[in-house]
């Protein structure tokens, strides 16, 4: 990925669920097209400055590759970003978008004859929907099944979008709504009260069970869901690679509570080698930023992937990894923005 | 000089030679027919192939997917499960009680601290994962855990072989038998995809369709036949279908494609029939068929059945008079168009190994005939390149 910001122009935007979430489109100048291409499931990071100081954010691109560029933002309480983009943002003006980077990425293939099972709830929607559409429109022999979990009809992202892709593909889409808290007089008639929980996850593979053999299983939502789940599939025997996800909102810092030992990080970056001091209570991707240098990185919560190292020697604790596979970590990929230090001396390398 | 059959030599068709070479590179590895989508029906149940020189058993998971694996024990060789059945958890070889999960892995060894003192790694004896696939309600398996996908293979063809559903109709058991021909394999597949002898050989038999208005062609080495019902059947066609219709309107006619290798199906307006051809031996092959019908009331059937006798009561015949038939049970005066191919298929095999036996030259509607043993040829090309 490339690790720079482009200013785009904001084209559209579109207030969804009332207002509490909010579309917004972006013009990719032609020259960018390239630069701007993305897989369904991907994210971009924006920049914002308010009051001299920097907010980066990451948001899933709601479009299928080849449409317009566009996120859709729901609204955080007392979000600095979110709230800014629901309320000032207009057309015509100009934003730091970082070009689609994530692992967590859906590339549809013609050739390929595969089931999808999607599980999502709230905003975990967004990466969801543009691999749904990839999958309708460019892997044509592939069926998707979607279990979406919300609290009511009102504050369903895209619902109205997944009725019409319904009726499109009536034979290889199926919708399942799960409403925690549904009102009587919605739109939206649910498949089941609750939540997306193992019950609901059994009996919707059993009502739909794969035609097509090659199976994957798409998770995305807050909290807790990913893990919950990811648990009740392991519990059908669902093997381990055929289950991507990816928790949405940020990954939560729980495990942070960890703390690093102070240490000495030789750190290669962009062909030369630097000698960088870390402290005991920053990361390494703190510490080389402190000393001056431009590092890779977007999200810095370890969920896009953007500041990916290896580690030559030594040892570090990661707080989250969500953007690295087991196998990147054997081969010693750490993610630079979650790591501390747990000896007192490191190399890792930017390079590859 | 060795003796043609059009593109292949005699030979082909007669010696055991050819007919391990084919087990080898043609049935060995392909996707190979294994039943029908509702023979597994449920977590737990598995069912055995047999695919060329592999058995494979499928599987279904708890989680609905199925999977294939080589029907090998990891121990001494042990085919582990016959034929058809269903498990809770997992799979135990008869032969020293080797027990796997349903995902293979090897999850005990009875007295293994005893019978192994040096110990014995048992995540290196899983069962060999194979692959399998749902396609037009049938399962299909393929020895190879990563084969092409069935778009690739059949993909091409699939828009050209009917609007029927499979999975929605449902199988009519009585229709379902198995017999024994004794031709080679080929021979059994140029007859099915023969379009001469249509009005010939079954010149009583099968003229509710108008062969002579017949569409046919290939896609890779698959084949595909359309044909539009007789101006007689179709003047009232509603009236005269047999069953139930299988197909919405306003689709007609039949659709009797040949998927590679010896993949035979058969489907009208009414019906869906599957026709699987195996070898057994260079001059032996056994044809599986079994047929579904439309997801209808007895009631329907019965009011079709009905509507449709004043066209079937007079309809067909033997192909020789009674006058003319040799003995009672003579295919040629059944009246049946299977026992009429299986006859033509036996006499032609017979001749095959004479001396005197030199082929004529091949009609207009024999071009399917000429065409498959290319792509025979074609196959085994492109396999024995890969080895
Ligand atoms: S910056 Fe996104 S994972 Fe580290
Ligand atoms: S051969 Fe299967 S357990 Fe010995
Ligand atoms: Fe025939």
């Amino acid at each position: 990925m490339n690790p720079d910001f482009f200013s785009l122009k904001v084209s559209e935007i579109r207030p969804e669920i009332k207002g509490k979430a909010t579309s917004v489109t972006f013009d990719t100048p032609t020259n960018l097209a390239e630069t701007f291409c993305w897989q369904a499931g991907q994210h971009v990071t924006l920049r914002f400055h308010f009051n001299e100081k920097e907010q980066r954010r990451s948001y899933t691109i709601s479009n299928p590759p080849g449409a317009p560029l566009r996120i859709t933002v729901k609204r955080v309480a007392g979000g600095l970003v979110s709230n800014h983009i629901g309320d000032h943002l207009k057309p015509g003006d100009m934003v730091d978008v970082m070009p689609p980077f994530g692992q967590f990425s859906l590339t549809p293939d013609p050739l390929k004859r595969r089931t999808h099972y999607f599980f999502g709830a709230g905003s975990g929607i967004t990466p969801l929907f543009a691999m749904i559409n990839a999958v309708l429109k460019e892997e044509t022999h592939s069926v998707a099944h979607l279990i979406y979990g919300n609290a009511d009809g009102e504050s369903t992202i895209f619902g109205k979008e997944l009725d019409k892709l319904k009726i499109e593909h009536a034979a290889r889409f199926t919708l399942r709504h799960v409403l925690s808290a549904p009102s009587l007089w919605s739109w939206i008639s649910p498949w089941r009260k609750g939540r997306v929980d193992a019950e609901a996850i059994k009996i919707a593979v059993t009502e739909t069970p794969p035609v097509a053999q090659d199976v994957q299983y798409w998770i995305c939502g807050p909290g807790a869901m990913n893990k919950d789940v990811s648990n009740a599939l392991m519990a059908l025997d669902v093997p381990a690679n055929r289950i991507h996800m990816e928790s949405f909102g940020g990954a939560t810092m729980t495990a942070s509570s960890v703390t690093g030992i102070a240490a000495k990080a030789q750190v290669n970056l962009g062909g030369s080698t630097y000698e960088v001091p870390v402290s005991a209570d920053q990361t390494l991707l703190n510490a080389i930023l402190a000393a001056g240098l431009t590092p890779p990185f977007s999200c810095q919560s370890g969920v896009c992937g953007a500041c990916k190292a290896r580690l030559t020697k030594g040892q570090v604790h990661m707080h989250a990894r969500m953007a690295l596979e087991d196998s990147d970590v054997t081969r010693g990929e750490i993610l630079s923005c979650q790591s501390v230090a747990t000896s007192d001396e490191l190399s890792i390398s930017f390079d590859n | 000089m060795t003796r043609m059959y059009h593109r292949l030599p005699v030979d082909a068709y007669t010696s055991q030679d050819w007919f391990e070479r084919e087990q080898r590179q043609v049935f060995s590895r392909t996707w190979r027919y294994a039943g029908l989508a509702e023979d597994v029906p449920e977590p737990g149940h598995f069912v055995s192939i047999q695919a060329g020189l592999n058995n494979i058993f499928i599987v279904m998971g708890r989680d609905h997917r199925l999977r294939a694996f080589h029907n090998i024990c990891r121990h001494r060789g042990t085919q582990l499960i016959r034929a058809v059945g269903k498990t809770q958890k997992a799979l135990t070889c008869p032969y020293h009680d080797w027990t796997y999960d349903l995902e293979g892995n090897l999850i005990s060894i009875p007295d293994e601290a005893k019978e192994y003192p040096n110990g014995v790694d048992k995540s290196c004896l899983g069962l060999k994962p194979a692959s399998v696939d749902i396609w037009r309600g049938m399962l299909f398996v393929h020895p190879d855990p990563n084969p092409p996908s069935l778009v690739e293979w059949f993909g091409a063809v699939d828009p050209l072989l009917g609007p029927h559903k499979p999975e929605e109709l449902v199988e009519y058991p009585d229709a379902r038998q198995s017999y024994e021909i004794k031709a080679n394999w080929k021979i059994v597949v140029e007859n099915y995809i023969d379009v001469y002898h249509l009005s010939h050989l079954h010149s009583n038999t099968l003229h509710m369709y108008d062969h002579a208005r017949a569409e046919y062609g290939w896609k890779g080495p698959h084949y595909h036949f359309w044909e539009p019902p007789a101006p007689d059947y179709a003047k009232d066609l509603e009236k005269n279908l047999p069953t139930p219709r299988a197909i919405p309107e306003p689709h007609i006619g039949a659709w009797v494609p040949m998927l590679f290798p010896g993949i035979g199906l058969g489907a009208g307006e009414d019906s869906w029939n599957i026709f699987i051809i195996t070898p057994l031996g260079p001059d032996l092959t056994r044809v599986e068929n079994r047929t579904k019908l439309a997801n209808a009331s007895g009631w329907e059937f019965q009011k079709q059945e009905w509507s449709s006798w004043s066209f079937w009561k007079d309809f067909g015949g033997p192909k020789y008079p009674d006058s003319d038939a040799i003995s009672e049970d003579d295919p040629m005066a059944s009246g049946d168009f299977t026992a009429e191919d299986i006859y033509a298929c036996e006499q032609q095999q017979k001749s095959l190994t004479s001396p005197y036996f030199e082929v004529g030259p091949a009609a207009n509607g024999e071009s399917p005939v000429v065409r498959h043993q290319q792509a025979i040829l074609d196959f085994l090309e492109t396999q024995e390149a890969g080895t």
